[in-house]
């Protein structure tokens, strides 16, 4: 069996307040494993957690208890750390730099050997799409174009596994849909991916395994499809009918009606019996055009589980 | 090690050759040469004195200055403005980013001190001077690293600088608290303990173990030079090694 790229166990982070000694929670054990080739996408709502544990993952903060292991080295990990890329959240550079010193000083940090760092930076450059700015200084660079350096000396180490925290944050549309085919084409490598976002649309398109995580806690975890082909909340019935007919006993007991010309579309509830269903709109010389269960979305299911979480007696005790 | 290291002290020194306050630095002087120079050549007599004094003084204070204004703001600027993340995310141990940052410092210092040296006759004697002026202000930017390691870059430069002045009356102190009672004879002695002794790379015109000296005339031998050379690298070492320390234990929120 191959070694996890990230294994988290029972993860716990607290701050206290300097004066009020409060406690604040950020991480209440963290568990979830992202297996080796996979993309990861870890949700969440603002304040969730998703940003404390991937800086903890990356050793910028100490976690309070519990294990975490990049690699399969336990963290903090130098050796982990030189396999790993790691974008932050909302990046800011050396703006002094421009982005082939960016990338010069990332790879040595890397340790990467001067020919392969220069040939490894250009082809980087124009892989973010950053060709034209290269003599630029980071200090001119918009917030997407930012982001674009960052994946770049993420990249540097030819890592086998990257971390990105919100790596769609900042970008219009086609930076958006760029930097997912990177994420794929990353996958296409055989690396790891593991990236945070609160876009779920992008979780929906491309990721292997989700987790979604609110105050601290997680709340779901698995495939896209797993975790949404759980509940089926209805059904799609869509017919043709003539113009002058009455749907009349067609639509009683259907949740939701939709008339558009002759077409007729019905949600029927997820317990309905469609056999049924289609034997009255045959009966009523309707054409079936199509039917279709409509599962939970990922936004639905996401939506639950953070009204959930806020429900939840830790969280009721937090806002006390 | 070695290489991380250099990486970090090269982004230092390109940082710190690209802001402007440097350049500011830089004109006062180029400014403070000329002033040399001129005052110099107006001397009725020993005008090379006059450059000397001037030089050397210039050395000591636009050094110590500098490092104490750049090295307050080196680490906590990286904190702030979470630089450091994408930094220490890497494979680099906290503590050779710490050295790192103090190297490229120490290369930025040495560059402006070759620019103050310049119109200074060299001779054995402004050398010796020179080398313990250089290690005065090595040690200033460790201190001013250690307090921006935990501190505001504010109370930092406060705190080093405090140091500073402290530090170049040491013997002052003493003397002032030599008729006082044996309680504050001995608490002054030990308060002096813990501070860094950077009158010991200062003693031109000064008294060394009751003999006076200075780099018109006796001066003091390399031994001395390298005994308080030592002196300053065991500060610096120290200094260092606490700042890394304080800088393990952050959390990088």
């Amino acid at each position: 069996m191959s070694v996890p790229a990230i294994e988290v166990r029972d993860l716990r982070k607290t701050y206290r307040t300097p004066f009020a000694l409060k406690k604040v929670e950020a991480l209440r054990g963290v568990t979830f494993t992202v297996e080796t080739g996979h993309i990861f996408g870890f949700v969440g709502p603002n304040g969730a957690g998703k940003t404390t544990t991937i800086r903890t993952l990356m050793g910028l903060i100490k976690p309070s208890s519990g294990a975490a292991s990049l690699l399969g080295h336990p963290i903090p990990s130098r050796a982990a750390r030189a396999k790993v890329g790691f974008l932050p959240e909302a990046p800011y550079f050396y703006d002094y730099l421009t982005v082939p010193e960016l990338l010069d000083l990332a790879g040595r940090l890397f340790g990467v050997p001067h020919a392969v760092r220069l040939k490894r930076a250009d082809a980087l450059i124009e892989r973010v799409g950053l060709g034209r700015a290269r003599n630029q200084s980071l200090k001119k660079f918009s917030k997407g174009m930012l982001q674009r350096a960052g994946l770049a000396q993420a990249l540097m180490n030819d890592p086998e596994l990257v971390v990105l925290d919100e790596p769609m944050s900042g970008l219009d549309p086609i930076g958006r849909k760029e930097v997912r085919d990177l994420i794929l084409e990353l996958r296409d490598q055989g690396k790891t991916v593991f990236f945070s976002t609160h876009i779920l649309s992008d979780v929906e398109a491309i990721t292997d395994r989700v987790a979604i995580i609110a105050r601290g806690q997680l709340q779901a975890h698995g495939t896209p499809a797993e975790l949404v082909a759980k509940t089926i909340q209805g059904v799609e019935l869509m017919v043709r009918l003539a113009a002058e007919v009455d749907p009349g006993e067609l639509v009683t007991g259907a949740d939701k009606v939709r008339r558009i010309g002759d077409e007729l579309s019905l949600t029927l509830p997820a317990t309905a019996d469609v056999d049924a269903w289609l034997q009255r709109a045959h009966a009523a010389g309707a054409k079936i055009i199509s039917v279709s269960p409509r599962h939970e979305t990922l936004e639905d299911l996401f939506m639950r589980e953070i009204a959930s979480a806020d429900s939840s007696p830790a969280a009721m005790e937090g806002r006390t | 090690m070695i290489g991380r290291i250099w990486a970090i002290a090269l982004n230092t020194f390109r940082e710190a050759v690209r802001i402007r306050v440097l350049y500011g630095i830089i004109v006062l002087v180029v400014g403070a040469n000329l002033l040399t120079i001129v005052l110099g050549q107006m001397a009725a007599t020993d005008g090379a004195r006059v450059t000397r004094d001037i030089g050397l003084a210039g050395i000591s204070l636009f050094g110590s200055l500098t490092a104490i204004l750049l090295g307050v703001f080196l680490l906590y600027t990286e904190v702030q403005r979470r630089t450091i993340h994408s930094i220490v995310s890497k494979p680099i141990e906290r503590w050779e980013f710490v050295v790192g940052k103090y190297a490229g410092m120490a290369l930025v210092l040495s560059v402006l001190g070759m620019l103050l040296l310049q119109g200074v006759g060299i001779s054995d004697a402004i050398l010796k001077a020179v080398v313990l002026s250089w290690f005065e202000v090595m040690l200033v930017a460790a201190i001013a690293i250690f307090f921006s390691s935990f501190s505001t870059p504010f109370l930092s430069g406060i705190f080093a600088l405090a140091l500073w002045v402290i530090g170049r009356v040491t013997p002052d102190i003493e003397a002032a608290t030599r008729a006082s009672s044996p309680v504050i004879q001995w608490t002054t002695k030990i308060t002096l303990y813990i501070i860094p002794d950077l009158h010991l790379f200062s003693v031109s015109g000064s008294s060394v173990d009751g003999v006076s000296v200075s780099v018109h005339g006796d001066f003091v031998s390399w031994g001395y030079v390298g005994l308080s050379a030592l002196h300053g690298l065991g500060w610096i070492a120290g200094l260092l090694a606490l700042a890394a320390v304080l800088f393990h234990r952050r959390d990088f929120a």
